[in-house]
């Protein structure tokens, strides 16, 4: 009985790579799309971090102190100053997207300084875009607390005939240590990247064989297909989807990787293991979605927007703490939430596959609970295909 | 009704009764933008796990707590002792990061000693990351300044003299057109506006072609007189109209109900939308009349608009791409639709700053519109062959 199921078993993994290379969809959300989008969108962010954000600058000061502060600026490696004669030609450069914001240092800027008085300069960013937004200010913000810090050095030697030891233990009694843990340039491309990497894993998985059981379903296949039973239907042709997409992950993890100079700080076995765990969760879920199309066509259309709404509440974009309620339960239902958790631990902070016991239990219960419905759904149209 | 008329209508019924149509022009729109709107409910990320380590336990260490505390970003979740129980905790996902008040932090003060409080974060969740360095830095700074000026009051100096020396250099910011960092505000439209292109193409990619697989080609044929101009003239007016319901749904149901978007850009966002609409609708007619197979017709318009989103420099700038990226970013009608919208919903500016942009738009228009027509006209022309459409549809 055991060998029958077995060979069963191999002879729908042998099916499945026939379908496959018949089908040019299938072939193409299956051989050519991972590889191709893995490259794609990788590239992307080859980078990783964004250089020379234009910022547009007004200096009505013409001081010793305005150049000071535009050089340091235009020093930083995030900020690139573009001069202009006046606010509102800065201001238009902005509306025409040539710039990101405009900084002002006005008239009497130095002379407030010397006469102790407090000197204003004003920083306005365009916040519709929030990336180069938020870096401008950040820059910018540090490099008005570092001149202040100058000042105040300045002060403390000429006015209160300090030395520069005791004068610079003044300037700042207070220091911020800032120290980004496992993406240490707090870089977008370091962040996104692994994540990224696993969601075009995962897409084109459930893309592609819920596709394939659409099919089964649009051809009337789903005779053939699980007439060894419903267990030996789901793995068989899920077991194709397993080699095929762990080799993947192989490559993904190996080749992707390393062009893309992503670190992998833990262990690769305990990697390879949560793949395949992940690999596994998704192969149910993609015959259950599968299972509910009759036509090929419309699954792949619905299955087109599943990417963003999963990925987007999996909470790696977006603290999951910070998702509504209702749909942090929807959240729970996905592999995805505490794949991504799991997963980046490994990936990103070197964590051990069983530091995360809870996120791990609830793939497993996944893994189940997906293996079951889709277990139910399948028995529901193999009754239904033998009384046709 | 002339035959222009009667191919409009008979579009209309097919997008109300084929599920291909309606499933997605009409019932994702409503669920997807909804599904949108309701992950940014919160509008910016608060509470965020957070630990203090404090090896001082003095009155200042307390002080800097007490108003860490009061940030909304923060939630003191727990205490720790070592820089290896931080990160132990990080990597089990428990903190998104702690702070590290050092030992004698107080005495080193008040003796004029610099200090330096540890700020850890998890930079491999970096949107969490910025909010807590954002929190925690706003503290610190103002502590520090206000540890400065207490002394410089001491020396006999006066207020505003001491706050001047205190922060010499005051950087008045203005975060212009979302002033909160809302993400309701900022990603919303723009995962809307992406959304309603992949429908609009999705849907579009089936209009010529589907008409194969329900064997009416010979029907549309003759009502159309065999031409193709008249076809997808129609067809495109039918389906514009559909996503101009979907505009109602947009920008007088969803905006309003979940209290985003600007209200008093709406008619620039109509003229910019419609331009969309076409350029997008223009694309699916060309993919339509290029394959006369349904499924090939869906992967590809499923390659092409699914990394509109993150190549169009939303989210990552354009400029920061690798020079491959920023021209392939051109061929999607997504990416000068971005910058309209950047400029004309979100800065609410007049549409003349996106001209350009525009002009960009017209041109997918331009182009996709008589290639389409010139494609169909060919297969329109062979479609009374009986055996060809058999063939086709076998």
């Amino acid at each position: 009985m055991k060998k029958q199921s077995g060979q069963s078993i191999t002879k729908l993994l042998l099916r499945e790579a026939s379908l496959v290379a018949k089908d040019h969809s299938l072939l193409l959300t299956l051989l050519i799309a991972p590889l191709l989008y893995a490259f794609f969108y990788g590239s992307i962010y080859i980078n990783k971090e964004e250089q020379n954000v234009k910022l547009a600058v007004v200096d009505d000061d013409h001081s010793r102190l305005s150049r000071l502060l535009q050089q340091n600026i235009d020093n930083s490696p995030t900020v690139e100053l573009i001069h202009f004669p006046n606010l509102e030609e800065a201001k238009e450069h902005m509306y025409r997207g040539n710039c990101q914001g405009y900084f002002y240092i006005p008239k009497g800027t130095e002379s407030n300084l010397l006469s102790l008085k407090q000197s204003n300069v004003v920083l306005a960013v365009n916040a519709a875009r929030f990336l180069p937004s938020s870096d401008i200010l950040m820059s910018v913000q540090q490099i008005c607390l570092t001149i202040g810090a100058g000042v105040r050095l300045q002060y403390y030697q000429k006015s209160e005939g300090m030395s520069s030891t005791i004068a610079m233990q003044n300037v700042m009694p207070v220091n911020l240590d800032y120290r980004p843990l496992f993406n240490e340039r707090s870089s977008y491309g370091a962040f996104l990247l692994p994540s990224l990497l696993a969601l075009i894993l995962q897409q084109t998985l459930l893309i592609g064989l819920s596709e394939s059981v659409a099919g089964e379903r649009q051809h009337s296949g789903i005779k053939e297909w699980l007439k060894g039973g419903v267990s030996t239907g789901i793995w068989g042709k899920g077991l194709f989807y397993l080699f095929l997409f762990s080799a993947y992950a192989f490559f993904f993890l190996n080749v992707n990787y390393s062009l893309l100079h992503l670190p992998m700080r833990g262990n690769g076995f305990e990697l390879s293991l949560l793949l395949v765990l992940l690999i596994l969760t998704l192969i149910p879920m993609a015959q259950f979605i599968g299972s509910l199309f009759k036509s090929q066509l419309l699954c792949l259309q619905m299955m087109a927007f599943s990417t963003y709404p999963i990925f987007l509440i999996t909470g790696y974009s977006w603290p999951f703490e910070s998702l509504p309620v209702a749909i942090q339960w929807l959240s729970k239902l996905l592999p995805t939430t505490p794949f991504i958790q799991i997963y980046t631990s490994i990936v990103q902070s070197g964590a051990s596959l069983w530091a995360n016991p809870g996120a791990l239990i609830h793939l497993m219960l996944l893994w189940c609970f997906y293996s079951a419905i889709a277990y139910v759904r399948l028995n529901m149209l193999r009754k239904k295909s033998l009384g046709d | 009704m002339n035959h222009f008329g009667h191919i409009i209508i008979r579009e209309w019924k097919r997008i109300l009764s084929l599920k291909v149509f309606y499933l997605v022009m009409l019932v994702v729109p409503i669920l997807l933008f909804s599904f949108y709107a309701v992950i940014y409910q919160k509008e910016e990320a608060k509470h965020l796990s957070f630990a203090i380590w404090d090896d001082d336990q003095s009155p200042v260490s307390r002080q800097l707590i007490f108003l860490l505390e009061q940030r909304e970003a923060l939630h003191i979740t727990r205490r720790v002792n070592s820089e290896a129980e931080v990160e132990k905790l990080i990597q089990e996902g428990k903190i998104l990061g702690a702070v590290h008040f050092p030992a004698n932090m107080q005495k080193d003060i008040y003796s004029r000693h610099p200090v330096h409080v540890t700020l850890y974060t998890n930079a491999a969740s970096l949107v969490a990351a910025k909010m807590v360095y954002k929190a925690v830095a706003e503290v610190v700074i103002t502590g520090s300044a206000g540890v400065i000026l207490k002394k410089l009051v001491k020396t006999g100096m006066k207020p505003d003299q001491a706050m001047a020396l205190a922060n010499p250099i005051k950087l008045n910011s203005y975060q212009l057109y979302n002033a909160s960092y809302n993400y309701q505000e900022y990603l919303v439209p723009g995962l809307i506006t992406v959304g309603m292109q992949m429908i609009l193409i999705i849907s579009s990619m089936l209009a010529l072609n589907y008409e194969w697989k329900t064997e009416t080609m010979q029907e549309l044929h003759q009502l159309s007189n065999g031409s193709a101009l008249t076809v997808i003239t129609a067809k495109t007016i039918a389906h514009l109209v559909v996503s101009w319901v979907n505009f109602i749904l947009i920008a007088f149901v969803v905006f309003p109900f979940f209290d985003i978007g600007v209200p008093s850009a709406t008619g620039k966002f109509f003229v910019v939308y419609t331009l969309l609409s076409l350029a997008c609708i223009g694309i699916g007619m060309f993919i339509s009349a290029l394959f006369k197979d349904v499924m090939l017709a869906g992967d590809t318009a499923l390659f092409y608009t699914s990394p509109a989103f993150v190549f169009s420099g939303f989210t990552f700038p354009r400029w920061a791409m690798p020079w491959y990226d920023q021209y392939y970013a051109t061929i999607m009608p997504y990416t000068p639709f971005l910058d309209v919208f950047f400029k004309v919903y979100y800065m609410n500016l007049p549409l003349h700053y996106a001209q350009a942009d525009i002009n960009k738009l017209l041109l997918f228009c331009a182009v996709m519109f008589p290639t389409a027509i010139l494609l169909f006209q060919r297969q329109f022309n062979t479609s009374t062959n009986e055996k060809a459409i058999r063939a086709v549809h076998n």
